[in-house]
C-alpha cells in the first residue's frame, strides 16, 4: 500500500482532572488518512475535540496517544509545511495587511530580498481580492477582509497542508458565501491539501472531497466518513441543483441532530 | 468635541481658575492686628507683627509677583547655594532622566524575562511585592550610608522607585500576549528571539509604555523629596531653601513649576505611547 | 603693640618680620605691601613669645594646627599671631575644598569668609555648601564629601566616641565658631506663662540631640524642677521648620540657634523668653570641625583654612563690623533671611516679640578658643542624660577633640603665663570644676545615671 500523504493513527486526548487523575478522553481511536490534493472537512458538535485535533495536526498541541505522520515523517511540533488559518483571524494588529502576510513569507523564505517578499505577499493578497487594502491595519478592515488576510497569509507560505479552523464562523452569511467561492477557486487552482473544521453543512459539501463526522465526547470518535461525489466544478449557485446534494445534506443533518448529540457529559475540549 | 464645545470648556476652565484666585485672595487677607507699637519696634519686625498679627499666607498677587521675578531671570547662578529656578529645574530633570533611564534599562529586559516564564514570574514575585511599596524616603538613608555620595544616592533612589511600575507592567504585558499571536509565530517556525522581538514586544508595548508613564511620574515625585533631604541643587533644594526663609510665595512658585514639568514629562511619554498603540 | 618690641628686639635676626626673607624689602615684595606693616608687627610679637627661632618652629611643628593660633589669640590680639603660621606653611596639598554649613548665624565666620574673601586670601578655593540638616552634614563630613564642616560643638565628641553614628571616627574641633547666640523662644500664646515651673506638659524643640541647645534646655528645665524626659517633650526639629511648627501649634517653644528666634519675632509667631547667654555667658555653641585624618594628612591646607576662619572670626568679633557682615551673609546664597533679622541678631539691638526693643551687644559673640573644659562639660551632660553609657576618661577625650591641651603645654614650656588647667565658668550660677566631672554629674538631682 502506497503511503498516504497524511496518516493519523490512534489519536487520543485526555486531560488531567482537578483531583489529579486523568479523566475520560475527549476523543480516542481517531484514525484517518488524507491524500495529497484532497480537501477534507470535519463536522461535529462543539466539545468533541475538533479544534484539538486540528491543533495537534498543526503541532501546537500534543496528543495523549497516537501519532500523526505527514509525508513519511512523524510530526513533532509546529512547522512551516502546515499552514494554519485560525478561527479568530489572529492577525498582528500593529501590522498592516501586507506586513502580516510578509511576516509569514519572510519566515518561510528568510533569504528573499525585501522586494521579493513584497511581491510575493501582494500576489496572494491579490488572490483573495484585497489588492486595494494592503496598507490598512486590521482594525480598519471588516471581518471578512481580516479573514481573507489570514487565508492569504496561510497560502502565501505555500504549505504542504492547510489547516482551517472554522475560518468563516464569525462572518455574516453573505460574506461567507463570497469567500467560500473564492476559497474553492484558489484550492482548485493550487491543488492545495486542506483540512478544515466547520459547522456549516453546506460549506462542507461545497468545499470538500470528504467529510468526516465526529460523535460527541467523551470518547468521541470519527463516526462516519462521507465521500462528496458531486461535480468537481460545482459552485454555490449550482450545487443544489444536483439531487445527490440533498441526499448528502440530509444525511449530515440527521447525523448532527441524532447521533452527534448522544452524550451530554461536559468535557474539556 | 465640536469647536463650540471646546470653546465652552476653555471658558469654563478660565472661570474656575478666576473663582479660585478670588477665593484665595479673600482668604489670604491678613487679620487686622489691634496692638499699636512703638515705631522703632515696628521697624524691626515684619509688617504683620508690627500690628500684633502673624505674617499671613501670601495672596495671589504676591505669588504672581514672585513668579514674574523668577520667570524674568530663570538661569542666574550666584554661587553654589543660589541659582535661578531654571537651573534648579535643569538639575532635577537631569537626575530624573538618568535614574529613569537606568531603571528602564534594567526593568524592561528583566520584566520581559519574568513575563515569559510562569516559573520565573512566581519566583520573583515575592521580592517584587515586598520591595515595591517601600517609600523613597526610606531608601534614602540606606543609599547615603552605602553610596555616601549625595548625588549618586538621589539617582539611585529614583532608580529603585521607578523600577517597579516598569518591571511589573512589562512582565504583565509580556505574559498577557494573546496566545493566538504566539501560535501564529509558532506555526510559522519563528525563532524564540524573533518572536520576542517581533511579536511579544510590539504586543506588550502599550502596557510597557503605561508602566513607563507611571514610572516617570513617580521619579519626578521622588526627586523633589530626595532633593529636599540632601540639599545642594535641584528644585527640591530650592523649595527647602525657600522654606528656610519661610517664603511661602516662592514655595508656591516652585510647586507650580514642579507641576508643569511633571505634566510635560507625562505628555512626552503619552505621545510616544500613542505611536506604539494599536487597536484590536 | 610696641610694648613687646623692645625687650626682645636685640635677639632677633636682621631679617624681615616673618623670618623667611633676607630683608624687609624682600618680604614686602613677596607678601604684598598692604599686609607688610601688619606682618612686621605680628612677627615681632611672635618672636617675643618664642625668643628662640628653633623653639618657635618646634612649637609650631608640634602643634601643627590652628590650635596654637587659637591658644595664642586668646591671650593676644589676633592680628599678632597671624605670623606664627607663615613659618611652617608649605605648599597647599589641596586647594579646592568643600565646607558644609547649616544656614544659622552660628556659622557666621565660615560663611562670611566666602564673600569677604578670607578663603581666597589664603589661596583656597572654597565652596561653602548649604546643607539640609545636622545628620546630613555629619554624614557628608564623615564620608569625605566635605573637607571640613560646621558642626554643633558636641558633635565632634560624639563622632569620636561613636555615639549616634555607625562607627567611631577620630574627629577634631580646632575652633569654636561662636559663643552665646541662642535663645528660648515661646509661642505668643504663652506670653503670660513665663515661669518655667508651669511648663509641665509642654512640647519643645531643639535642633539635634547632640547639641548645646539640648543640654542647655535640659539644664534650665532641671534647675526649675522639671524632668526633661518625663515632664515635658523635647524633640529634634530642623531649625527651618521650627517657626512653622510654632505657628502651627505643634510645639510650645524651642531653644534654637538664631536667626530662628528672631525670625519667629519678625513673623509675629513667638517672643524671645530668654537669651542663652543668661544661662551661661560665654557658652560655646557651634564649632568648625574636621576629621583628624584631614588635620594630619593635609596640614598645610588645614592651617590655611583655619587661618582664614580665625581671621574671619576676629573680624566678626568687632562690634563695628557686625552690620556689614549681616548684609553680606543674609543673601539667598547663604542664610536667605531678611537682612534686618540677621542684623538684629548680630548687633544685639533687637525686638523681643512683646513690644520692647532690647539692646544686648554680646547676644552673640565670636571666640575661637576650644577650651578643654567646654569639652568636659559637654561630656558630663552627655553622661547625665544617658547619651553615654560607658565610663569614659573625660579629660582624655576632651583634649583629643578640643585641641587645646597641646597648645597649653607648649606655651608653658615657652615661659608664658597660661591660664591654669581650664577655663572656669558657671552655668546658671553653679560653678563647674572640670577636674571633678563625675562628682558634677552626681550632684544633679535630675539625671539618668
Amino acid at each position: 500500500m502506497t503511503q498516504r500523504f497524511l496518516q493519523v493513527q490512534g489519536l487520543a486526548k485526555r486531560y488531567i482532572q482537578r483531583d489529579g487523575k486523568p479523566g475520560a478522553p475527549v476523543f480516542d481511536q481517531i484514525d484517518f488518512d488524507i491524500d495529497r490534493g484532497q480537501f477534507v472537512c470535519i463536522i461535529g458538535h462543539s466539545g468533541c475535540g475538533k479544534t484539538t485535533i486540528l491543533n495537534i495536526l498543526a503541532g501546537i498541541d500534543s496528543a495523549s496517544e497516537g501519532v500523526v505522520i505527514m509525508d513519511g515523517r512523524e510530526i513533532n511540533g509546529p512547522a512551516l509545511d502546515r499552514g494554519v488559518v485560525f478561527q479568530a483571524h489572529a492577525l498582528l494588529p500593529w501590522l498592516t495587511a501586507l506586513q502580516n502576510v510578509e511576516f509569514g513569507v519572510r519566515s518561510r523564505w528568510p533569504e528573499y530580498s525585501r522586494d521579493q517578499v513584497r511581491e510575493h505577499s501582494k500576489r496572494y493578497l491579490d488572490m483573495v481580492g484585497l489588492a486595494r487594502a494592503i496598507d490598512k491595519k486590521p482594525s480598519e478592515l471588516s471581518g471578512g477582509m481580516k479573514q481573507r488576510v489570514g487565508i492569504a497569509r496561510a497560502f502565501a507560505i505555500q504549505p504542504k497542508m492547510l489547516l482551517l479552523d472554522e475560518p468563516f464562523g464569525a462572518l455574516d452569511a453573505l460574506t461567507r458565501g463570497t469567500i467560500q467561492d473564492e476559497l474553492r477557486e484558489i484550492v482548485r487552482a493550487t491543488q492545495q491539501t486542506v483540512f478544515m473544521i466547520t459547522h456549516d453543512v453546506d460549506e462542507a459539501i461545497l468545499l470538500s472531497d470528504r467529510i468526516m463526522l465526529m460523535s460527541a465526547g467523551p470518547y468521541a470518535r470519527i463516526a462516519e466518513t462521507v465521500d462528496v461525489d458531486l461535480a468537481a466544478d460545482r459552485t454555490r449557485a449550482s450545487m443544489h441543483h444536483d439531487n445527490r446534494f440533498y441526499e448528502i445534506r440530509n444525511h449530515l443533518v440527521d447525523f448532527l441532530v441524532d447521533r452527534a448529540s448522544h452524550s451530554q457529559e461536559s468535557t474539556a475540549s | 468635541m465640536t469647536a463650540a464645545q471646546r470653546w465652552r470648556a476653555t471658558l469654563l476652565s478660565i472661570l474656575i481658575f478666576l473663582a479660585f484666585l478670588l477665593l484665595w485672595h479673600l482668604a489670604a487677607r491678613p487679620a487686622a492686628g489691634t496692638a499699636t507699637v512703638d515705631p522703632a519696634y515696628a521697624a524691626l519686625v515684619g509688617n504683620a507683627a508690627a500690628s500684633g498679627g502673624q505674617t499671613p499666607f501670601p495672596g495671589p498677587a504676591d505669588v504672581g509677583a514672585q513668579l514674574w521675578h523668577h520667570v524674568k531671570d530663570p538661569f542666574y547662578d550666584r554661587g553654589p547655594n543660589d541659582k535661578g529656578i531654571g537651573v534648579q529645574l535643569g538639575y532635577s530633570i537631569a537626575r530624573v532622566l538618568l535614574g529613569f533611564s537606568l531603571a528602564a534599562l534594567v526593568a524592561i529586559p528583566l520584566g520581559f524575562l519574568i513575563g515569559m516564564s510562569r516559573v520565573v514570574y512566581s519566583a520573583f514575585d515575592p521580592f517584587i511585592q515586598v520591595l515595591k511599596p517601600i517609600s523613597p524616603l526610606a531608601w534614602m538613608p540606606l543609599a547615603l550610608y552605602t553610596i555616601k555620595d549625595a548625588d549618586t544616592s538621589a539617582v539611585f533612589v529614583i532608580f529603585i522607585c521607578s523600577l517597579w511600575p516598569m518591571l511589573v507592567n512589562t512582565a504583565f504585558g509580556v505574559g498577557a500576549v494573546r496566545q493566538d499571536w504566539l501560535n501564529v509565530a509558532r506555526t510559522l517556525e519563528v525563532s524564540r528571539l524573533r518572536t520576542a522581538w517581533q511579536v511579544i514586544l510590539p504586543a506588550a508595548a502599550p502596557t510597557i509604555m503605561t508602566g513607563m508613564r507611571i514610572s516617570v511620574g513617580i521619579a519626578w515625585l521622588v526627586i523633589v523629596a530626595a532633593e529636599m533631604l540632601i540639599g545642594g541643587t535641584g528644585i527640591g533644594y530650592f523649595v527647602w531653601n525657600e522654606w528656610n526663609n519661610l517664603s511661602i510665595a516662592n514655595i508656591i512658585c516652585a510647586i507650580l513649576c514642579i507641576g508643569l514639568v511633571g505634566m510635560v514629562l507625562d505628555t512626552v511619554l503619552a505621545r510616544i505611547a500613542r505611536l506604539v498603540s494599536y487597536r484590536e | 603693640m610696641s610694648l613687646f618690641r623692645n625687650p626682645f628686639d636685640a635677639q632677633s635676626r636682621l631679617t624681615c618680620g616673618c623670618g623667611r626673607h633676607a630683608s624687609q624689602a624682600d618680604h614686602d615684595r613677596a607678601i604684598g605691601a598692604d599686609a607688610a606693616q601688619a606682618r612686621a608687627v605680628e612677627g615681632a610679637v611672635m618672636r617675643a613669645l618664642f625668643p628662640q627661632d628653633d623653639l618657635r618652629r618646634r612649637f609650631i611643628k608640634a602643634v601643627g594646627s590652628g590650635t596654637a593660633l587659637a591658644a595664642v589669640s586668646a591671650l593676644f590680639p589676633l592680628a599678632m599671631a597671624k605670623e606664627a603660621f607663615a613659618q611652617s606653611t608649605g605648599p597647599l596639598e589641596k586647594q579646592k575644598l568643600k565646607v558644609g554649613f547649616i544656614p544659622i548665624t552660628c556659622a557666621t565666620p565660615i560663611i562670611m569668609a566666602h564673600p569677604m574673601g578670607y578663603y581666597a586670601k589664603h589661596g583656597l578655593d572654597v565652596e561653602v555648601v548649604k546643607t539640609a540638616g545636622w545628620a546630613l552634614i555629619r554624614d557628608k563630613a564623615m564620608s569625605g564629601e566635605f573637607d571640613a564642616a560646621h558642626m554643633l560643638s558636641p558633635m565632634p565628641l560624639a563622632i569620636t566616641l561613636g555615639a549616634g553614628t555607625s562607627g567611631a571616627v577620630p574627629w577634631t574641633a580646632p575652633a569654636i565658631e561662636n559663643v552665646n547666640g541662642q535663645a528660648i523662644t515661646l509661642s505668643m500664646k504663652h506670653k503670660d506663662r513665663r515661669d518655667p515651673r508651669t511648663w509641665k506638659g509642654m512640647k519643645f524643640a531643639v535642633p539635634f540631640d547632640y547639641s548645646m541647645h539640648n543640654y542647655l534646655l535640659r539644664y534650665y528645665l532641671a534647675e526649675h524642677g522639671l524632668d526633661p524626659d518625663t515632664d515635658v517633650q523635647i524633640r529634634s526639629v530642623p531649625p527651618p521648620e521650627m517657626v512653622a511648627n510654632l505657628r502651627a501649634d505643634n510645639i510650645d517653644g524651642f531653644l534654637a540657634p538664631d536667626p530662628v528666634n528672631q525670625r519667629a519675632v519678625y513673623d509675629g509667631v513667638g517672643f524671645i523668653h530668654l537669651l542663652s547667654k543668661e544661662l551661661w555667658d560665654g557658652h560655646p555653641c557651634c564649632a568648625f570641625s574636621a576629621s583628624r585624618d584631614f588635620v594630619t594628612r593635609m596640614p598645610n591646607t588645614y592651617q590655611a583654612l583655619l587661618k582664614a576662619i580665625i581671621e574671619a572670626t576676629a573680624y566678626a568679633r568687632d562690634p563695628s563690623h557686625r552690620k556689614e557682615i549681616a548684609a553680606a551673609i543674609a543673601t539667598p546664597n547663604y542664610l536667605n533671611q531678611p537682612v534686618t533679622v540677621v542684623e538684629q541678631v548680630l548687633t544685639g539691638t533687637f525686638a523681643d516679640g512683646l513690644g520692647k526693643v532690647m539692646t544686648v551687644p554680646d547676644r552673640i559673640d565670636f571666640d575661637p578658643m576650644p577650651w578643654q573644659s567646654f569639652g568636659v562639660w559637654i561630656l558630663t551632660q552627655m553622661k547625665r542624660w544617658g547619651q553615654l553609657k560607658a565610663d569614659i576618661d573625660y579629660q582624655k577625650i576632651a583634649s583629643e577633640v578640643f585641641l587645646a591641651t597641646d597648645a597649653q603645654r607648649l606655651m608653658k614650656e615657652a615661659g608664658m603665663a597660661v591660664p591654669a588647667g581650664n577655663k572656669t565658668f558657671s552655668v546658671m550660677g553653679k560653678p563647674f570644676d572640670a577636674s571633678k566631672p563625675d562628682e558634677y554629674v552626681a550632684s544633679f538631682k535630675i539625671r539618668r545615671t
